[in-house]
C-alpha cells in the first residue's frame, strides 16, 4: 500500500516530517491532585495523578523513596468497534509498566519517601500513538500535581513506511505493520528514557527514524512547557499577591 | 500551516464501523504551472508555453490510457481524487498513469486537490461519492482557472455527460475526449480512442456484417454480491483461470476450496474470461464432466490447431493432455476424470495489451473512414479481438499491439482498440520484438541513472583493492576459464594446483559483480527488475550494462579482475577436505573455449602446466560426477540446437544439435560443487533469508506420459526415486543409439522446472533439488547474467562478515517477491529464447525445404506428433487431410501406442522412426508456418 | 479554566475574560516572568553565591526548576513557591484533618500531605483537662475522643526523626469539629496568617482556614466549656451509644440541633469558598465575607451562588478590589 504519495503527502495530508495537531490541557479531573488532557490528532487521552499520598498497602512502602504506580486503560468506546476488553490484559499491563518506568525515571522520588503516587491514564479515543500521548498527558498531570521532576518527559513515535521515515504514525499507518519506534526523552537532560520498537530495522535507517522521533519529542516538549507556564502564570495572577 | 478536518466514513466489513480520520488541508500545495507567479515553481511540470491545461475526469483516464500515453497529449493536470478513483478501479491503469506522471519527458502534473485548502470538497448530505468526486474535479478545475487567470485556458476533459453539463453551467470549459482529439487534427490518434459504451453505433455495423450473430452468446455474469455469497456458501469457487497454452478451448482454475484444478472446456463455459483473470467457477454436475469436452470442441467453429514448435524442455512448457490420461485407465473413467465447471463471474480482470496481427480481410468498399477488423493474438490463449481502425490498409501486414476494452455477452469476441504498430509481419526484427514484448522482457537501453552507477572507464584493479585485507591476491595462480566460443561475459574461472601432500587445491572464481552493483542503487534496481540476461538467437539482452558485462566483471584473460572465490582442498578421490570462501584478485592466464580445452586434454603430446591442470581437474570432475550420479542425480538430455548465424544478415545458416563435450561436463561439475558449497554456507548463517533453488520431485501423474510411452516399447521404468529413475534410464538401451537419448528427452519434459525460493518460506525437506539429488542448491556462479547469483553473492559476503546484509533480507515478504520475480523472469527468458529459436527455425526452412528423419513421440487420432532430433523441433504429422475428422480410416491403439490403418496394412507406433518432409507454407498471406508431411516409404 | 466547567453565555464569557485580564495586568506589574515550568533554567547571579532551595536542582552548574511555580529569592536562597501541590507542612501551621486510622497511642490523620500525619495521644489535651500520664484506660477510650472520619483541628508539631509528621492539639481551641462542612481546596490558596480560626459573629459560624487546604465551616462552638461541662454526659453517652446507637435521646437531639438559619449560613459561606477556590482566588476571611455579603445583597439563593452569573460577579469584584488595593498602595 502507498502510505506516502509521490507528491510527498501521507494519507491524511501530512508530510512525512509533520506531526499531527497536538493539544494539551491541564485540569481535567477536579478530584485529582493533578490531571491533564492530551490530544495528538484523533488520539485523545486523559491522565489523573493522585499523590504523593499515604501508601495504601503498607507492605509496599519504600522507606527512602516514593512508590509510583500506573494504570493504563482504554475506554471501551475508544476504538471504532466497541469491544469489551477484560481489564488488565497483556497489552494494558505492558503499557502501564512502560509508562510507570518512564515516569518513575523523571520523578524525584527520593523527595517523597514513604508515599505513593498513582498515575491513571485512560485512552478516550485511539488513533495510533496512544503510548506517546499517555506519556505526554502523564507528564502534564504530574507537573500539575506539583510533583518534583528532573525534567519533562515527552514521547513521540516515528515509523518507516515506503522507505520513508514518518513522524507520529496514526492508526492506519501504525497497522501497516512497519517498524514503529516510540521514543521518550528528557529534553533538558538530553537523555532517552524510553525506546521501543518491535520490528527489525537496519541500524542506519533506525538512527534516522529515531532522530525524527526525537525531533518530535522536542517539539512536544516545547509545547508542553508553554502549556505549563501559561497555567502557572494564570494560577499565580489569580491568586494574587 | 495545518488545518484539521475530521470526517466520518462508514466502511462495511461485515458490520458497519464508523471510521474517523483526520484530514489535514494545506496551503503549500502548488499548481505546477511554471508560468504561475504565486506558487513555488521548483516542482512545476507544466510547460511554460502551455496555452491549454487539461484536467482529466476519472472515466477518461480509465478508458483512454493508451491515448494519454501518446505524446500528443501533454500539459495535463492529474488530480489526486482522480488518481485515487483510478487506483480503486484498475490498478494497472493506475500504474501506467503514475509512470506517465513520473516521466520527466511528459508534462503531467499531479495536483493533490484533496489536501489543498481551497479545493477540498466535503461530501454533502445525500450526495453519492461519485457525485462528490465529480464536484471535486469541477472545483479543482475552477480553482485552476481562477488561479492561472488569463495565462492559460483550463479545459476539463470528461466523457460523463452529467459532469460536462454541470461544468458548463458553472462556467468551466469542458469537452469530451472525442471532440478534443478531433480538434487536435491528428487522425491517427482517433484509433487510440476507446469506443465507449457497446450501444454505440459502431457496434451495429459489425453486427450487420454478421447478421446471424445478433443473439446472446454468453451467459450473463452474476452480480458481485451473488458471487460473494456464492463463494461464501461454497457453491462457487474462486481461482485464477489459466488457459492451456496448446488448446485455447481448455482452461484450468486452481481452486483452493476444492483443492484440485477445475477444468473448463470451451469458450462458452469460459464465459469471456481471459487467461490470468480471477474468476468464480460453478461446478458442472458430475455426469457432464465427460461429455462436456467433446461437445465443446465440436461446438466451436475454430479448429484446434497444432503448430510446429520446439521440443519442450520441461513439464511447464509441455502441452497438457488429459485425453491420454483418461484413455489409459479405461473402465475407471468416472473416478479419475477431474471436475469440470463453468465461469459464472469474473472477480478481477487481467486484461492488458496483446501482440498479434489482424485477420486478413478484404478492404471494405468505400467508407474510407472506419473499418472493423478482427485481431489475432500471437498468444493462442487469447481469443480474437475486434477493433476499429481508420488505417486498415496500413495495419493488415503489420504486427500490432491491441488493448482489450470490453466483452459484451452479445458478441462472440471482445472489443478492443489499436495501441501501436511494431513492424511488418515476418520481418525478423519485428518478430523478435514481438517475442520480447510477449515475454515481458525489458530490452530498452539502460537509463542514464543506471549508467551513472558504473565505475569510470577504463577500469582497472586499484591499489585500494590490492591493499584490502579481505581480498586474497591470487594473481600468481594459474587461473583459466572455459566457455563457449565467442563468450564475452565470462563469469567463472577455475584453477587447480597440486599440493605437496598429493591433494589438489581447486578454486572456482566468480566475477565479483557485487563489488560494482551496490544494493539500493538504480543499477541494482534495474538488474533486480530484469532478473536475468536473455539470450536470443541473434542477440543478447543484458541484465547489467555492457561495460560491466563484457569488461569490468568479465574474467577475461591476461587482465587483473576482482573475483569471489570458493577454494577447496580435495583428495585425488575428490573428497573435499576444506572449503574456503574469499574475495580475491585473479589474473586469468587463458580464456579457453570448450573445444580448445577438450583438444588440449585429448592431445597427449601437450604437457604444459595448463594442460596438466586441466587433466587433473577433469579427473576430479569425473569422480565427482560419478559420485553424484550414484547419489541419484539424473542425467537428462535436451534437444538444444545451435544456429550458425550469418554475421551480415543475421540470418541462420545452419542448425545443429548442441554438442556436449567432456570439457563442458567438467566445468559444470565444479560449478555445481561451488553452488552446493555456497548454499550450505549461506543457509548456515542465514537460515531464514537465504535464496536457494529447489527442484520439486515430479509426481507420478506427471511421469505418466513417460511411463506409458516406455511401456509401449516394452521398457519398464522405475520412478520411485530419482536414483531409481536414473538407473532405469541408464538401462534403457534400445536397438538404435539415439533411443536412450530420446527416452531421456521424454523424461526431461515430465519434470517441472527448478525454482528459486527464500529459505524462510519452506521447511528444510522441501529444499531438495530432485534433478541434482542435492539437499541444498543455489546459484552462485553466474552473477553477470543472473540476479539470483548477485543476491547469493551478497549473502555469502555477509556471512563472511565482509558487508552488512542489505535491508531486503530482513523483509521476508520482499525477498519472497524478489524470488518470485526471478522465477518469472527466468521462465520468460527461457520462453523468449525458445520463441526466438522457433522463429529462426522458420526463417531457416523458408528457403530450404528439407527431408529428414523423425521419431514419433505421441499418437493422435488423425496422425502423430513427431520429434525431429536434428533440428530439435516437434510438430504434428497428419495422416488424414485436416478438416475430415479421421475416425474412419485410422484406428488408435492406446495400449500399444499405435495408430493403424483399418485394413491393418500400415501402422505407426510410438518412438518409431519415420521420414518426413519439412517445408514452410503460407496458407494465408503473411502467415508462414512450418508444415511436416510424411514421406511414405 | 481548570476544575470546573461553566456554561457561560456570550456576555458572561466576555465579562469574565475582562475581569481575568484585568487581574493579569495587575499582577504582571508586580512580578513579571518569575513563573517557571519544570526543567526551566532559573537565572541566578552566581557571583553572590546561591543556596538552592525547594524545587530546584543543580544541572551542570545551572539551577533548574523541578516544579512549576514562582521563583522566590530570599538573600542567597533561591526556591520555588509551588502553586498547585499537596500541602507542605511547617511547624505551627493550623490544619484541619480527617482521622483515617486509630493506632496504638495515636491517631492518623489525612491532612493532604504525602503521608498521614500522626496525632499522639500524649500530644493531646485530655477531655478532663488534667495533665497526667496516659494510662491504658485512656488508650482504650481513644475512640471516645476521635473516631475514624472525624474532623479534627490541630497544629503541626514537626517532623520526627523517622520522618513522620506529628501534630499536637494542646489547646482548647483545637479538637474535634462537629456540625459543619469541610471543604477541600488547594493549599496554595490559603495564606499563612496570624489568625486561622475565625468566629463570624454575624452568621454564628466558625470558620477554620486550615493551612493544608481543608476549610472548616461549622456552627459556632464556645471554645471553653463544652468539652469540660459535657464531660460527664459524654461518659454516659458512651454507654447509651453502645447500647442503642440508632436512637438519639431527645436531649441529644436538642443539643445537636442547629438552627436553620445557621445551617443556611454555613452553606452560604461554604459556597462562597467553593466559588473562590474554583476561580483560583486566594481564600481569606475578608474575601469570604465580602463574597457572602455580595450574594446576600443580590438576594441570591444559596444554590444560585454556584451559578455562572455569580462566578462572573465574584471575578469582577475581585478585579476591582485588587485594583483599588494596588491603587491605594501606589
Amino acid at each position: 500500500m502507498e502510505f506516502v504519495s509521490p507528491e510527498g503527502l501521507r494519507l491524511d495530508g501530512r508530510r512525512p516530517m509533520e506531526m499531527r495537531q497536538i493539544r494539551g490541557e491541564i485540569g481535567a479531573v477536579a478530584k485529582a491532585d493533578g490531571s491533564a488532557f492530551f490530544e495528538m490528532g484523533n488520539t485523545k487521552v486523559i491522565a489523573a495523578v493522585y499523590g504523593p499520598r499515604e501508601v495504601e498497602n503498607r507492605s509496599q512502602q519504600i522507606s527512602d523513596q516514593a512508590l509510583v504506580r500506573c494504570e493504563y486503560t482504554m475506554a471501551n468506546f475508544s476504538t471504532g468497534d466497541r469491544m469489551r476488553k477484560p481489564k488488565g490484559d497483556r497489552r494494558s499491563t505492558e503499557i502501564s509498566l512502560v509508562i510507570r518506568q518512564t515516569m518513575e525515571a523523571c520523578i524525584l522520588t527520593h523527595l517523597m519517601p514513604r508515599s505513593q503516587i498513582d498515575i491513571f491514564v485512560q485512552v478516550l479515543q485511539a488513533d495510533g500513538g496512544t503510548r506517546s500521548a499517555c506519556i505526554n498527558a502523564a507528564t502534564l498531570a504530574l507537573a500539575d500535581a506539583g510533583i518534583p521532576m528532573r525534567d519533562l518527559v515527552t514521547s513521540c513515535s516515528a515509523g518507516y513506511l515506503n522507505s520513508t521515515p514518518l513522524l507520529d504514525l496514526n492508526y492506519v499507518e501504525d497497522s501497516a505493520g512497519g517498524p514503529d519506534v516510540t521514543v521518550g526523552i528528557l529534553p533538558k537532560l538530553d537523555k532517552v528514557t524510553l525506546l521501543q520498537m518491535d520490528a527489525k530495522l537496519p541500524m542506519d535507517i533506525f538512527e534516522n527514524v529515531m532522530q525524527l522521533a526525537i525531533e518530535g519529542c522536542k517539539a512536544i516538549a516545547n509545547y508542553i512547557r508553554e502549556v505549563l507556564l501559561e497555567n502557572t502564570k494564570q494560577l499565580e495572577y489569580r491568586r494574587g499577591p | 500551516m495545518l488545518q484539521s478536518k475530521s470526517f466520518v466514513r462508514k466502511t462495511k466489513q461485515g458490520k458497519v464501523v464508523k471510521v474517523v480520520r483526520e484530514h489535514y488541508l494545506r496551503d503549500d500545495i502548488y499548481c505546477g504551472a511554471s508560468i504561475c507567479k504565486v506558487c513555488d515553481s521548483s516542482t512545476a511540470r507544466l510547460s511554460p508555453s502551455a496555452s491549454t491545461i487539461l484536467i482529466l475526469d476519472t472515466n477518461v483516464v480509465l478508458n483512454q490510457i493508451d491515448l494519454l500515453e501518446n505524446p500528443a497529449i501533454d500539459d495535463v493536470v492529474v488530480l489526486s481524487v482522480v488518481l485515487e478513483e483510478v487506483k480503486n478501479k484498475n490498478i494497472s491503469v493506475y500504474n501506467r498513469l503514475r509512470t506517465l506522471c513520473s516521466n520527466s519527458m511528459r508534462k503531467f502534473f499531479v495536483f493533490s486537490n484533496e489536501y489543498h485548502k481551497d479545493t477540498y470538497v466535503k461530501q454533502m448530505a445525500g450526495e453519492s461519492p461519485n457525485d462528490r468526486n465529480d464536484r471535486a474535479i469541477r472545483v479543482a478545475t475552477q480553482w485552476y482557472q481562477s488561479h492561472l487567470g488569463a495565462a492559460a485556458r483550463v479545459l476539463l476533459i470528461t466523457n460523463d455527460r452529467e459532469n460536462k453539463r454541470k461544468a458548463t453551467e458553472e462556467g468551466i470549459s469542458a469537452e469530451t475526449v472525442e471532440s478534443y482529439v478531433k480538434a487536435l487534427g491528428q487522425p491517427g490518434l482517433l484509433d487510440l480512442l476507446v469506443q465507449p459504451a457497446p450501444e454505440d453505433v459502431g457496434m451495429e455495423e459489425v453486427e450487420d456484417l454478421r447478421p446471424s450473430k445478433r443473439k446472446v452468446i454468453y451467459s450473463e455474469h452474476k452480480p458481485m454480491s451473488e458471487i460473494t455469497s456464492g463463494l461464501h456458501r461454497g457453491i462457487y469457487h474462486q481461482g485464477k483461470l489459466r488457459v492451456n497454452r496448446y488448446n485455447p478451448f481448455e482452461a484450468y482454475v486452481g481452486s483452493e476450496s476444492i483443492g484440485d484444478e477445475i477444468i473448463i472446456y470451451g469458450r462458452g463455459n469460459m464465459n469471456r474470461a481471459f487467461d490470468g483473470d480471477v474468476v468464480a467457477v460453478e461446478l458442472l454436475p458430475q455426469d457432464q464432466w465427460q461429455e462436456e469436452k467433446s461437445l465443446s470442441i465440436a461446438d466451436e467453429e475454430d479448429e484446434e490447431e497444432e503448430d510446429v514448435h520446439l521440443v519442450p524442455s520441461s513439464a511447464d512448457d509441455a502441452p497438457r493432455n488429459t485425453d491420454l490420461a483418461q484413455g489409459s485407465v479405461g473402465g475407471t473413467k468416472a473416478v479419475l476424470c477431474r471436475p469440470s465447471g463453468r465461469v459464472v463471474g469474473i472477480i478481477k480482470r487481467n486484461w492488458h495489451s496483446y501482440c498479434g496481427s489482424l485477420e486478413p480481410m478484404p478492404m471494405p468498399a468505400g467508407n474510407g473512414g472506419i473499418a472493423h477488423a478482427l485481431f489475432v493474438s500471437k498468444d493462442r490463449r487469447i481469443p480474437k479481438i475486434r477493433i476499429q481502425t481508420r488505417q486498415l490498409g496500413n495495419l493488415l501486414d503489420k504486427r500490432i499491439i491491441v488493448a482489450v476494452d470490453s466483452w459484451d455477452c452479445l458478441s462472440r469476441y471482445p472489443s478492443g482498440h489499436y495501441v501501436r504498430t511494431i513492424g511488418e509481419i515476418g520481418d525478423r526484427d519485428t518478430e523478435s520484438e514481438v517475442v520480447l514484448i510477449e515475454n515481458d522482457i525489458n530490452s530498452r537501453p539502460f537509463s542514464l541513472q543506471v549508467l551513472a552507477c558504473l565505475p569510470p572507464l577504463p577500469w582497472s584493479v586499484s591499489s585500494e583493492d590490492l591493499a584490502n585485507p579481505c581480498r586474497l591476491d591470487l594473481r600468481h595462480v594459474c587461473v583459466f576459464s572455459v566457455d563457449p566460443p565467442g563468450c564475452k561475459d565470462i563469469d567463472d574461472a577455475l584453477h587447480c594446483t597440486t599440493l605437496p601432500n598429493g591433494n589438489f587445491e581447486v578454486g572456482v572464481h566468480i566475477a565479483d559483480v557485487t563489488n560494482f552493483v551496490h544494493p539500493g542503487t538504480p543499477l541494482d534496481d534495474e538488474a533486480a527488475q530484469r532478473g536475468t540476461s536473455v539470450y536470443l538467437v541473434e542477440r543478447r539482452i543484458d541484465m547489467l550494462p555492457k561495460p560491466l558485462t563484457e569488461d569490468i566483471c568479465s574474467l577475461r584473460s591476461d587482465v587483473e579482475r576482482l573475483a569471489f572465490s570458493v577454494i577447496w582442498e580435495m583428495t585425488p578421490q575428490a573428497e573435499i577436505i576444506s572449503t574456503k570462501y574469499t574475495k580475491s584478485i585473479i589474473k586469468s592466464c587463458a580464456a579457453l573455449s570448450y573445444i580448445e580445452a577438450q583438444a588440449r586434454m585429448d592431445d597427449s603430446r601437450l604437457m604444459d602446466p595448463l594442460t596438466m591442470d586441466l587433466r587433473n581437474m577433469n579427473a576430479l570432475a569425473k569422480v565427482m560426477r560419478l559420485r553424484r550420479i550414484e547419489r541419484g542425480a539424473l542425467t537428462l538430455a535436451s534437444a538444444e540446437v545451435k544456429f550458425q548465424i550469418d554475421t551480415e544478415t543475421h540470418d541462420p545458416l545452419d542448425i545443429g544439435m548442441y554438442q556436449i563435450r567432456e570439457a563442458n561436463q567438467m566445468v559444470e561439475e565444479f560449478m555445481l560443487a561451488a553452488n552446493v558449497s555456497v548454499a550450505e554456507k549461506i543457509l548456515k548463517h542465514f537460515p531464514l533469508c537465504s535464496l536457494l533453488r529447489r527442484h520439486p520431485s515430479p509426481t507420478r501423474e506427471m511421469l505418466e506420459p513417460l511411463l506409458r510411452t516406455a511401456a509401449a516399447v516394452g521398457l519398464n521404468l522405475d520412478v520411485s526415486s530419482s536414483k531409481a529413475l536414473a538407473d532405469s534410464l541408464d538401462h534403457a538401451v534400445g536397438d538404435d543409439p539415439y533411443f536412450n537419448k530420446l527416452i531421456r528427452i521424454l523424461a526431461t519434459r515430465c519434470m517441472t522446472q527448478a525454482v528459486y525460493f527464500c529459505s524462510g518460506d519452506l521447511s528444510p525437506p522441501e529444499f531438495h533439488h530432485y534433478g541434482l539429488a542435492a539437499p541444498l542448491y543455489t546459484h552462485f556462479t553466474s552473477p553477470i547474467r543472473r540476479y539470483a547469483d548477485v543476491i547469493v553473492h551478497r549473502l555469502l559476503a555477509a556471512s563472511l562478515g565482509l558487508y552488512k546484509l542489505p535491508t531486503i533480507f530482513q523483509d521476508n515478504a520482499q525477498l519472497t517477491s524478489t524470488a518470485d520475480n526471478l522465477n518469472y523472469r527466468h521462465r520468460n527468458a527461457q520462453m523468449a529464447g525458445r520463441a526466438s529459436v522457433e522463429l529462426h527455425t522458420l526463417i531457416y526452412f523458408r528457403k530450404r525445404p528439407t527431408d529428414t528423419e523423425a521419431r514419433i513421440v505421441k499418437i493422435r487420432s488423425n496422425g502423430f506428433i513427431v520429434f525431429v532430433p536434428k533440428y530439435g523441433i516437434e510438430g504434428p504429422v497428419y495422416l488424414t487431410p485436416r478438416g475430415e475428422k479421421g475416425g474412419g480410416e485410422w484406428v488408435v491403439d492406446e495400449q500399444q501406442q499405435k495408430v493403424k490403418k483399418m485394413d491393418g496394412s500400415i501402422s505407426y507406433s510410438v518412438l518409431q522412426t519415420v521420414m518426413i518432409h519439412m517445408e514452410v507454407v503460407e496458407p494465408q498471406p503473411n502467415r508462414p508456418k512450418l508444415e511436416l508431411a510424411l514421406i511414405c516409404r | 479554566m481548570r476544575g470546573f466547567q461553566l456554561s457561560l453565555n456570550q456576555t458572561q464569557k466576555l465579562r469574565l475574560q475582562r475581569a481575568l485580564e484585568q487581574l493579569e495586568s495587575l499582577s504582571s506589574k508586580s512580578n513579571s516572568n518569575a513563573s517557571v515550568a519544570v526543567a526551566d533554567t532559573i537565572p541566578v547571579n552566581y557571583e553572590d553565591g546561591v543556596l538552592k532551595g525547594h524545587g530546584t536542582l543543580d544541572l551542570d552548574g545551572e539551577v533548574v526548576a523541578t516544579l512549576c511555580g514562582v521563583v522566590e529569592r530570599v538573600n542567597k536562597l533561591v526556591y520555588i513557591r509551588t502553586l498547585r501541590a499537596r500541602y507542605k507542612p511547617e511547624t505551627g501551621d493550623i490544619i484541619v484533618g480527617r482521622v483515617t486510622e486509630i493506632a496504638p497511642k495515636r491517631w492518623r490523620l489525612d491532612i493532604n500531605f504525602s503521608q498521614d500525619a500522626v496525632l499522639m495521644l500524649s500530644s493531646m489535651n485530655l477531655p478532663d483537662g488534667i495533665q497526667r500520664r496516659r494510662t491504658a484506660v485512656d488508650e482504650l477510650n481513644m475512640r471516645s475522643i476521635f473516631e475514624e472520619n472525624d474532623i479534627v483541628c490541630a497544629e503541626v508539631r514537626g517532623f520526627q526523626h523517622d520522618g513522620s509528621l506529628h501534630l499536637q492539639a494542646r489547646s482548647q481551641k483545637y479538637g474535634k469539629l462537629e456540625r459543619g462542612q469541610v471543604l477541600t481546596i488547594s493549599p496554595y490558596l490559603v495564606k499563612r496568617r496570624k489568625q486561622h480560626l475565625h468566629y463570624l459573629e454575624e452568621f454564628g459560624v466558625d470558620l477554620i482556614l486550615g493551612c493544608n487546604g481543608f476549610i472548616w465551616v461549622g456552627e459556632h462552638v464556645e471554645a471553653k466549656g463544652i468539652l469540660i461541662e459535657d464531660q460527664t454526659d459524654k461518659a454516659e453517652q458512651l454507654n447509651t451509644k453502645s447500647s442503642s446507637s440508632t436512637f438519639m435521646s431527645l436531649e441529644e437531639q436538642e443539643r445537636t440541633y442547629t438552627s436553620l438559619e445557621t445551617r443556611q449560613n454555613i452553606c452560604r459561606i461554604a459556597n462562597a469558598v467553593r466559588v473562590l477556590a474554583n476561580l483560583g482566588f486566594s481564600v481569606t476571611v475578608e474575601v469570604i465575607k465580602e463574597t457572602v455579603n455580595l450574594s446576600s445583597s443580590l438576594n441570591l439563593d444559596i444554590h444560585e451562588m454556584l451559578g455562572s452569573e455569580f462566578y462572573v460577579l465574584v471575578a469582577e469584584g475581585e478585579a476591582t478590589r485588587k485594583s483599588m488595593f494596588t491603587k491605594k498602595k501606589g
